[in-house]
């Protein structure tokens, strides 16, 4: 674990071949400390979700693949079938997928106009959206919060500026109840997937405009004045010319994003109703929370771990097969 | 270039909705009372002396923060400079395998890694101790110092490292009157990315501090279930302040544009 395994000793080594054997040194003390750091974490959550579980929240080392049952076919099979960890995994992806989307198509336009400005107002976003970006999910989520609370928020906006009344003049709020975003009384916006999604894509939009910002800045001015020389309208020069070229680099950021919101946690656990909770909060229920049951937690981290890992490769492929 | 004027109102709404969830926590740390309301009732500033000053729980988390954030990134820097420096001097099997260790970390969802490094620390003597925490963060951000490094090796004219050669410089003078001068800024942005960062971070701390001590972002989530108060609004208005003090600063003294991948020969 210590630093001096990446500081080997120089005096053993031959005169002529120091620099080397040196650089060679180094490197191989880094591998085995980046190893520790960075891969050891991943075995042992993998090691620990064939372990066995013990009554009153301890485990042992073993290899039962109960877990991975209990995951894929419930905790009573074979006598009956629950599907509840799927439909949180379900969840999970529904939520990021929905956020990703939102977040990457909002940030296309803004990122356009952003690359069209000069080097200063340029950097000025930037610092924006850099501190946004780097923002705790933490205080996002507080600030969405009060945003969305029924006392000082939205729903309290909404209701003072007679939205609410007209809507149940109307006889049009029974809908907003059906989909879940109404008391019967007033606005209420806590807890439901329109908050969780509205969290979730507030939270990736600045990381979605970084992301496509390298793309669009590259992008050959010349083109674009081209196409409106020849007589292009601005909305045809976006279609016909801009989505085009940047349609990679779109598809990446919204399958990084998308990655990236599996895992979310503080979001939905205070923005999604209990029965839509994801994978993460159960992750963190089971290994830290109300459940304990460690082996139970490593093994859904896998299946996250995993699900992540296949959505990548795909994503992968297909934008190698896109990009021919 | 000008921009028309659907561009400027689309800007304009963006940033507000951006600013908005900033907006109102930061004027929340004015209320009076113990409650968050917005807007904010009978304004004071005594929540601002509480954080800093009077109430051990928060100094302690900042403190904890603050060393945890400026350790972390000072290591994720050491752990990231051989990293780049292989990788940009000659791409072999080995620099990539470093790289690569160095980015996963930072490329899966963070429940997974904090979990993994829960795990670890418990099976050493580290959950719960500030260096684990460290050590951990470390791993987890100098994915960002790596990319900003080689990105700023990758800027050095290979005409100057040509001139050096021929003049019989060695590659250790070499790398101290030409490659590091020239790379500095852009570690120093490195540093103040993976900062800012592990300052703000939530989940990876909480599996690996195990509850023995608390950031302040970890703080704030406890409090959380106690219901907000305006004390912890004044943590965040801190944070944004920290956070944009950095990426000021990385934009002053870097070229914030060309890192985060603008094109150099149009602006």
């Amino acid at each position: 674990m210590s630093l001096s395994a990446a500081a080997p000793d120089l005096s053993q080594v031959p005169e002529p071949d120091r620099p080397r054997e040196a650089a060679l040194g180094v490197k191989l003390g880094m591998l085995a400390l980046l190893a520790v750091l960075c891969l050891v974490p991943f075995l042992f959550v993998l090691t620990i979700s064939f372990g066995h579980k013990i009554e009153g929240g301890g485990w042992s080392f073993g290899f039962e693949t109960t877990q991975y049952k209990r995951f894929f076919l419930g905790a009573t099979w074979p006598e009956t079938f629950q599907d509840l960890y799927l439909q949180k995994l379900g969840y999970s992806l529904w939520f990021a997928a929905i956020g990703s989307l939102v977040a990457v198509m909002l940030a296309f336009p803004f990122t356009y106009y952003l690359t069209r400005l000069g080097k200063r107002g340029q950097t000025v976003w930037l610092v924006v959206l850099l501190s946004s970006l780097s923002l705790s999910e933490v205080f996002i989520v507080m600030g969405w919060d009060i945003l969305l609370s029924a006392r000082s928020g939205l729903p309290a906006l909404l209701d003072g500026i007679g939205f609410t009344g007209l809507m149940k003049d109307l006889g049009w709020f029974q809908w907003f109840r059906d989909i879940g975003l109404a008391s019967p009384r007033a606005f209420k916006f806590k807890t439901s997937g329109f908050a969780t999604v509205l969290c979730m894509s507030y939270l990736v939009w600045p990381y979605a405009v970084i992301l496509l910002y390298p793309a669009l800045s590259r992008l050959d001015p010349a083109l674009i004045e081209a196409a409106r020389t020849m007589g292009a309208r601005p909305r045809k020069v976006i279609s016909t010319v801009v989505l085009p070229s940047v349609r990679l680099p779109l598809f990446g950021a919204a399958l990084l994003l998308f990655v990236f919101l599996l895992g979310t946690y503080v979001t939905v656990s205070v923005f999604a109703d209990p029965s839509q909770h994801t994978l993460a909060v159960s992750i963190y229920d089971s290994v830290r929370g109300s459940t304990l049951n460690a082996p139970f937690g490593a093994a859904q981290s896998v299946i996250l771990l995993i699900t992540a890992g296949l959505f990548l490769f795909a994503g992968q492929t297909l934008s190698k097969a896109g990009g021919k | 270039m000008r921009l028309s004027w659907t561009g400027r109102i689309f800007m304009t709404l963006s940033g507000l909705v951006l600013l908005l969830p900033i907006l109102v926590v930061a004027a929340s740390a004015l209320n009076g009372g113990r409650t968050m309301l917005f807007p904010p009732q009978d304004p004071t500033l005594s929540r601002f002396t509480e954080f800093f000053v009077s109430e051990p729980i928060w100094r302690t988390a900042l403190g904890n923060s603050v060393i945890i954030a400026l350790g972390s990134s000072a290591l994720g820097v050491l752990f990231a400079w051989p990293a780049a420096y292989f990788l940009w001097k000659k791409a072999s099997g080995l620099s990539k395998v470093i790289a690569g260790m160095l980015a996963l970390p930072f490329a899966v969802p963070p429940i997974v890694f904090g979990v993994g490094l829960g795990f670890m620390w418990a099976f050493s003597i580290g959950l719960g101790t500030l260096w684990a925490g460290i050590l951990s963060h470390a791993a987890l951000f100098a994915a960002l110092p790596l990319v900003t490094i080689s990105i700023g090796l990758q800027s050095i004219d290979r005409a100057h490292l040509d001139a050096a050669a021929t003049m019989g410089a060695t590659e250790a003078v070499t790398f101290r009157t030409i490659i590091l001068p020239q790379t500095i800024p852009y570690t120093i942005s490195g540093f103040f990315f993976a900062m800012v960062l592990s300052f703000n971070e939530f989940i990876v701390m909480f599996f690996v501090s195990s509850s023995s001590y608390a950031t302040v972002t970890l703080q704030i989530f406890n409090s959380l279930r106690n219901g907000f108060t305006p004390t912890m609004a004044v943590a965040a208005i801190t944070f944004i302040a920290v956070s944009v003090t950095a990426f000021s600063l990385v934009a002053r003294f870097g070229d914030l544009p060309r890192l985060m991948g603008a094109d150099q020969s149009r602006t």
